[in-house]
């Protein structure tokens, strides 16, 4: 009995788990999120942090943050939906790290470091441009039935096509800031108390969110997060790599295991809005259109840079990647600043949106809920997996014959 | 092990160890031996899947002081 016990202990939190279970299971942990409150994101939680860098540096008002959006500093992170899905993602890593024994400070060479800054940049410039990260521009926009999710899959695949022609150019031209990175490691029994005491305040914290009468919805938010970057840190689950890998190894496996997922979440939320358990406004913005390609090749271009996407560079930093560990603010800087400066300029339409359903008002793109076009329920769903299955068809050709590789 | 020549990817994180290796290798010969030194939890699985889609082989992994080893015969 202990025998089996230790091996489902390891299977659970030892053990890389299999790329096309982890898949399901972020589809099925992201159905249950939008079930529970709305679906979930990562750039919001970076771009929270990244206010209150720069409330912190005073800055707030300077930039005109507080006359826009008529607050006198941020909303505190605790509190706002968005950063406790963070909270809870890198936590939900951190433990999964912590258990699996991957945990380690990791220093990087100093050109790493400054990639890290320009990444955090094209990553926040990107995602205002795209309505969101990798996961509400693309992962959690497909499967919302939202046009804009298409949108920005076409510039992930040349934005990571132009990230890894710049990685070959810098190995060949740069030789500045190499070496010297290290990793301190932390003894195997202390990253296992700290696992498990991280899981502690994570159900801890659950907990007091929901004796509050005002802050319920928070406390299943930080649990399903957790679930979520706990899974992803376990399978390495790493969506930049599905769009890197056919063009780098063409190696194909992550790419079909997005696909595979994106199916799989479609499915489940169609569900949930065909039913109005949610409304079906939820993560439909309007970037259907050059914005929302052109913020995919600058979001995948600093993904690239970074090592990481959205949750990628998420749960890395639950991992102990100092790297990422710039990325992250830097990245909720830029998303912070170009927010802002997209919505005083209603670039994108929200409003027009939300309040009379216009869909055309802002100029970055079309708000489209597939559903409401011709295709309906029934016809949306068949288009992603249609999308999901050439995806999967192509880059299964590419394996076998190596035809979309770039050589060094 | 004995290898022929020794890259350090200490510190590197994903997509770079990887990348490194696929240059390194072009500097030995078939049957000598590559040796990689890592921290990048990702490049345990990386390592093995690029040398069997390439034609290589994967000798094993080694940990050092802090750091894996991994060796890589060329194919």
């Amino acid at each position: 009995m202990v025998g089996k016990a230790k091996n489902l202990y390891k299977i659970l939190c030892q053990d890389n788990w299999n790329a096309y279970i982890t898949g399901i299971l972020i589809a099925v942990f992201s159905i249950m999120m939008l079930a529970w409150a709305r679906p979930w994101g990562a750039v919001g939680a970076v771009r929270n942090w990244g206010e209150w860098i720069i409330y912190g540096v005073g800055l707030w008002d300077k930039f005109g943050f507080g006359g826009f959006y008529e607050i006198e500093k941020p909303v505190a992170f605790l509190t706002h939906s968005g950063s406790v899905i963070g909270i809870g993602f890198v936590g939900g890593a951190f433990v999964s790290a912590c258990l699996g024994g991957d945990f380690a400070f990791n220093i990087p060479p100093k050109l790493e470091m400054v990639k890290a800054i320009f990444a955090g940049f094209f990553m926040g410039l990107g995602a205002a441009f795209a309505g969101g990260c990798n996961v509400g521009g693309f992962y959690n926009a497909i499967g919302n039935l939202s046009a804009h999710g298409f949108a920005m899959m076409i510039g992930l695949v040349f934005g990571a096509i132009f990230g890894l022609k710049y990685i070959y150019w810098e190995m060949e031209h740069i030789e500045w800031g190499q070496g010297g990175g290290k990793t301190i490691e932390l003894p195997g029994a202390l990253k296992i108390i700290l696992g498990i005491v991280s899981l502690g305040c994570l159900i801890y914290g659950s907990y007091c969110y929901g004796g509050n009468e005002d802050l319920v919805r928070l406390s299943g938010m930080l649990l399903i997060a957790a679930a979520l970057g706990y899974s992803m840190q376990r399978g390495r689950w790493c969506m930049i790599q599905g769009f890197r890998e056919p063009h780098m190894t063409g190696e194909c496996t992550m790419a079909k295991s997005v696909a595979l997922s994106i199916a799989i979440l479609a499915a489940g939320i169609a569900v949930l809005k065909f039913q109005e358990l949610r409304v079906i406004e939820h993560y439909v913005r309007g970037t259907f259109g050059w914005g929302g390609v052109l913020g995919g090749v600058l979001f995948g271009f600093g993904a690239m840079l970074a090592g990481g996407c959205g949750t990628g560079t998420l749960w890395r930093v639950g991992e102990g990647q100092i790297k990422l560990w710039i990325v992250a603010p830097v990245f909720g800087i830029s998303s912070a600043f170009f927010t802002l400066l997209f919505r005083m300029n209603n670039w994108e339409g929200m409003d027009g949106w939300l309040e009379d359903g216009i869909t055309d008002e802002g100029i970055l793109g079309r708000f489209v809920y597939m559903p409401d076009t011709f295709l309906g329920y029934g016809g949306s769903l068949a288009l992603i997996f249609a999308v999901m299955a050439a995806w999967w068809i192509i880059v299964d050709w590419n394996e076998e014959t190596n035809k979309l590789v770039l050589e060094m | 092990m004995d290898a022929d020549l020794t890259l350090d990817t200490k510190g590197l994180s994903c997509p770079m160890p990887l990348l490194k290796t696929k240059k390194a290798i072009n500097q030995i010969e078939s049957g000598q031996v590559l040796e990689v030194l890592g921290t990048d939890p990702g490049s345990k699985n990386d390592l093995p899947g690029w040398c069997e889609r390439y034609g290589h082989e994967f000798l094993g992994a080694e940990d050092g002081d802090g750091f894996f080893k991994f060796y890589i015969k060329k194919g």
